[in-house]
């Protein structure tokens, strides 16, 4: 049965009755997101694809106690930040490369093309000097445009401390970057 | 640290419209908004989709595997026990120590034991209890509430190990036992509770 236009409910009621291969989609579904956010997070693009691997595994194991389904997303959100926050606890980001495969100049790339990669570079560089809390706040907020009520059931923080963290990340981040200019 | 102006927080946040600001803050909330847009680019990298199913289609090993796995890993644990809690948790380990095996009772293996769950759940129509042991699949041990008091129970025989694990009421409320011998939160933002089980035979 084709699945690809089921709600998150829908497929988690799938998956849960016994349809294995219907996990797929929720994998398609929301991996680009969460690779971006674990890549922005550890720096890495090898660890964001490994932690974001591992932690589709973990919501397929545990998908009977998520107690929204229809809130999947935010879920599958907490569990990759949480795999996040525990790898960098074992290996803080400033052991990490930064873009283990930095934008090399092709031919083919068209100036715009080149300067984006330039940008993106210079704001990452700023992104990880955030603390791993404010770096997650912003993102959330951001880059992944969660509201502050799904931070908080993606993080367990209250909202006015995350309204901090997103404030203090948007003035430190400001800061470093007109540090480079 | 350079604060902000409030209201530049304020208009990121939709509580105010940018048009209200003037153009200098303006170019402050610009600046910050390029920033999101240059990092909301997609990492170019290759589907997680193979590799994800690969590993979900791989059996699960088999309780004794994960039994030996769990015996041969090096790990330290902390008990902190309410004092109150200090009965029940000698009646608990009492009764899984000592728990006579007659010749009436279940087949116990060598490295098995005998969990008892016990849960206050009045006026409920459904328990079970889910956890580590069944993979959270709610449904497989159900508890029983024999003389209709409201107290449920269910004796189940597992491998020796320590579990994680919570009742489900009526097959949506998740509660855990706040009786059991440890608690802990889990990556998902719950209390899960931990009941340890010891092989009966020794």
């Amino acid at each position: 049965m084709d699945v690809t236009g089921a709600s998150d409910a829908e497929v988690v009621a799938r998956v849960l009755g016994g349809d294995r291969e219907a996990f797929g989609l929720v994998v398609r579904r929301y991996e680009a997101g969460l690779l971006r956010f674990a890549g922005r997070m550890l720096g890495s693009r090898d660890a964001a694809a490994d932690a974001v691997a591992e932690s589709f595994v973990r919501a397929y194991r545990h998908l009977a106690s998520c107690r929204e389904p229809a809130r999947l997303r935010t879920w599958l959100y907490r569990i990759v930040a949480n795999r996040c926050k525990s790898h960098l606890a074992r290996r803080p980001i400033a052991d990490v490369s930064l873009d283990e495969a930095p934008p090399v100049a092709d031919p083919t790339d068209t100036e715009v093309e080149l300067e984006r990669a330039e940008q993106l570079a210079l704001v990452q560089r700023a992104l990880v000097r955030l603390s791993p809390e404010k770096r997650e706040a912003f993102l959330l907020k951001h880059v992944e445009g969660l509201s502050y009520e799904e931070m908080a059931s993606v993080t367990g923080e209250r909202i006015p401390t995350l309204k901090m963290r997103v404030h203090r990340a948007r003035e430190a981040l400001l800061r470093v970057l007109e540090g480079y200019e | 640290m350079n604060a902000i102006d409030p209201r530049v927080h304020q208009a990121l946040d939709g509580e105010l419209s940018p048009e209200a600001l003037s153009p200098e803050l303006r170019r402050v909330v610009q600046r910050l908004v390029t920033t999101a847009a240059v990092l909301a680019a997609q990492l170019p990298l290759a589907s997680l989709e193979p590799r994800v199913m690969a590993l979900i289609r791989r059996p699960v090993p088999s309780r004794a595997r994960r039994l030996l796995r769990w015996v041969a890993t090096p790990r330290s644990i902390t008990f902190r026990v309410r004092p109150v809690w200090s009965l029940a948790l000698a009646a608990v380990v009492a009764l899984l120590t000592l728990f006579p095996v007659g010749r009436e009772g279940p087949n116990i293996g060598e490295h098995e034991g005998i969990a008892q769950f016990v849960g206050h759940f009045p006026g409920a129509q459904s328990v079970h209890v889910v956890g580590s042991f069944n993979d959270w699949r709610p449904g497989s041990i159900a508890l029983e509430d024999v003389d209709q008091d409201g107290v449920w129970r269910a004796t189940v025989v597992l491998p020796a190990g320590a579990y994680e694990y919570m009742f489900v009421v009526d097959g949506e409320r998740w509660v855990p036992d706040h009786l059991a011998e440890r608690l802990v939160a889990d990556e998902f933002g719950r209390e899960n509770s931990i009941v340890i089980v010891r092989p009966a035979r020794r």
